[in-house]
């Protein structure tokens, strides 16, 4: 099939991207040499400075999440590749701070060799900055090691509590326990039904038959799943879904979490709220508390048809920062 | 040719390593899309562009290192042009003077494998660069005359390359294809016996 998409040149698919959401929301982002994406109105130097770096052709991640009470940065790489290290290092530079930073890397292998050469150059310059993995992919099970466990979306309600942590006022070191015990208690699993195009070159990413889906699949449905199965109903893969999630992070009865189903981009939000329904009640009926969700497009793959969904674990004080006040363009709490 | 490498001497092998990576881009293209996405010959061509291009300039000899890695880990190629910066990044680690003599040199690659292994976990026999740069740069070792260092250096280096014919892929997305990656020379391997070869005969 032949791609249909509304572009210009292919090349200029990331510059153009950028342009426009920072013309969209002028108020909040700004975007800066290039390819960094910074609060319209920065806040005080005083405070911990959080910063993240990914691929373009995921929007609203990451970039939609920069604005008050949220990130401070993102550093955007072209279509599905990392930010170079010496571009992260230049958003570290405008952010130096005697705070310091904390540089919020999601766990895929470009991101990760430019992020930690990003952190040594920076240490090269006497830059204060100190980094978080996300790793909270449980496709491959939670005793795989780490290298195997990708960074999805659970990036974002961690730099919600990272960013609100800051904004409060928080060390570095006290943005970093707080993300991180976060960190350790989210889980998220992709399901796939149909793969995106890549954008630049309009080729399919990976293949799965019309009457297939994959669950455990990652951001871009490259693989690494629980292999192609028939489609099953939206209340069969929730009810598979959660309860892997829940099993995962050990969420009991009793304990408070957040749940998100986050679109990939050709799944309609009519689905997505019947799958959410569903995994709603099978917490509920486990005693799980749904303390705080969301049911939109967060972290999207182009036209990828499927969703991930996201279970964290949440204590009153984690919850406070997930519900604290923010105005970045696709987070907004007042 | 003296026996001591100076930065221009230096930014000379980096030239003709560019003018040698040229002339071999198809075959480059052709041995990567064998394994992987048949784009490393063009991410080689940029890598080693930027490099000439940073190498250029009145900066001192270490200064020269550094700025052609960062103008390489800039390059944004994959993994390719964060990893072969690192390797000149770490080899301005070593140098503190204008020219130097073999064991210098010596020393000035093995500071640019040291960077380089800080982000890659490759060894010998895991099917990429590492398979020509490690064994080229062991082959420095003990060299007093710098024109044989680099004479050596480029032997090991095509000896580890066509040595990967046989190795089964460890990293990168040639990964994925395992055994099915045997008979295929690595791309990034041949790349690093053409930089070396072009940094012996410049």
């Amino acid at each position: 099939m032949v791609m249909k998409k509304f572009l210009n040149d292919p090349n200029d698919l990331t510059p153009e991207l950028l342009e426009g959401y920072c013309l969209a929301y002028p108020d909040k982002v700004k975007l800066v040499n290039d390819k960094i994406v910074m609060r319209a109105n920065p806040k005080d130097e005083s405070k911990v400075a959080v910063v993240t770096l990914g691929g373009a052709g995921h929007e609203p991640a990451l970039s939609g999440y920069v604005g008050d009470g949220l990130l401070d940065a993102s550093v955007v790489g072209d279509i599905f590749a990392a930010p170079p290290g010496p571009k992260v290092l230049e958003a570290l530079k405008l952010l130096n701070r005697d705070a310091g930073i904390l540089l919020i890397i999601l766990n895929h292998q470009g991101d990760v060799l430019n992020g930690n050469m990003a952190l040594d150059l920076a240490e090269r310059e006497g830059i204060k900055v100190k980094s978080i993995l996300t790793h909270e992919d449980i496709a491959p099970g939670t005793a795989a090691p780490i290298e195997d466990r990708r960074g999805l979306g659970g990036c974002i309600p961690l730099a919600k509590i990272a960013g609100a942590a800051a904004d409060a006022g928080k060390s570095l070191d006290e943005v970093l326990e707080i993300a991180e015990r976060f960190n350790n208690q989210m889980a998220t699993l992709a399901v796939t039904m149909k793969t995106a195009t890549a954008p630049q070159s309009g080729e399919y990413i990976s293949s799965l038959p019309d009457d297939m889906m994959e669950i455990g699949m990652g951001q871009h449905g490259e693989g690494g799943g629980t292999g192609p199965q028939k489609i099953m109903t939206a209340d069969e893969t929730a009810e598979t879904m959660v309860k892997k999630l829940a099993a995962a992070i050990d969420v009991k009865s009793g304990d408070q979490a957040m749940l998100i189903v986050n679109g990939s981009g050709a799944t309609t939000l009519m689905e997505m709220f019947i799958v959410f329904r569903k995994a709603y009640k099978v917490l509920e009926e486990m005693g799980v508390k749904v303390a705080i969700s969301r049911c939109e497009e967060m972290l999207t793959v182009q036209e990828a048809a499927g969703f991930q969904m996201f279970l964290g674990k949440v204590d009153d004080e984690l919850l406070g920062y997930l519900q604290a006040p923010s105005n970045a363009p696709y987070w907004v709490t007042q | 040719m003296s026996n001591s490498l100076t930065k221009s001497d230096f930014a000379a092998k980096i030239s003709a390593a560019k003018k040698k990576i040229e002339e071999n881009l198809e075959e480059l293209n052709k041995l990567d899309a064998a394994t992987g996405d048949g784009d490393h010959g063009t991410s080689i061509k940029r890598v080693i562009e930027a490099a000439d291009t940073a190498a250029q300039g009145d900066a001192s000899f270490k200064d020269m290192l550094t700025n052609v890695g960062m103008a390489v880990m800039s390059v944004g190629v994959g993994s390719a042009g964060p990893l072969i910066g690192s390797f000149f990044m770490g080899m301005g680690d070593a140098v503190d003077s204008e020219e130097l003599d073999a064991a210098q040199v010596a020393a000035m690659f093995h500071a640019g494998v040291a960077g380089l292994q800080k982000y890659s976990k490759a060894q010998i026999g895991d099917k990429t660069m590492m398979d020509a740069i490690l064994p080229a740069v062991e082959a420095m070792d003990g060299k007093v005359d710098i024109p044989v260092l680099f004479s050596a250096a480029a032997e090991a280096a095509a000896s580890g390359a066509e040595a990967t014919r046989q190795m089964t892929a460890k990293f990168g997305r040639a990964r994925n294809l395992g055994e099915r990656t045997k008979g295929h020379m690595d791309a990034g391997a041949r790349s690093f016996s053409l930089i070396f070869a072009a940094f012996a005969e410049a």
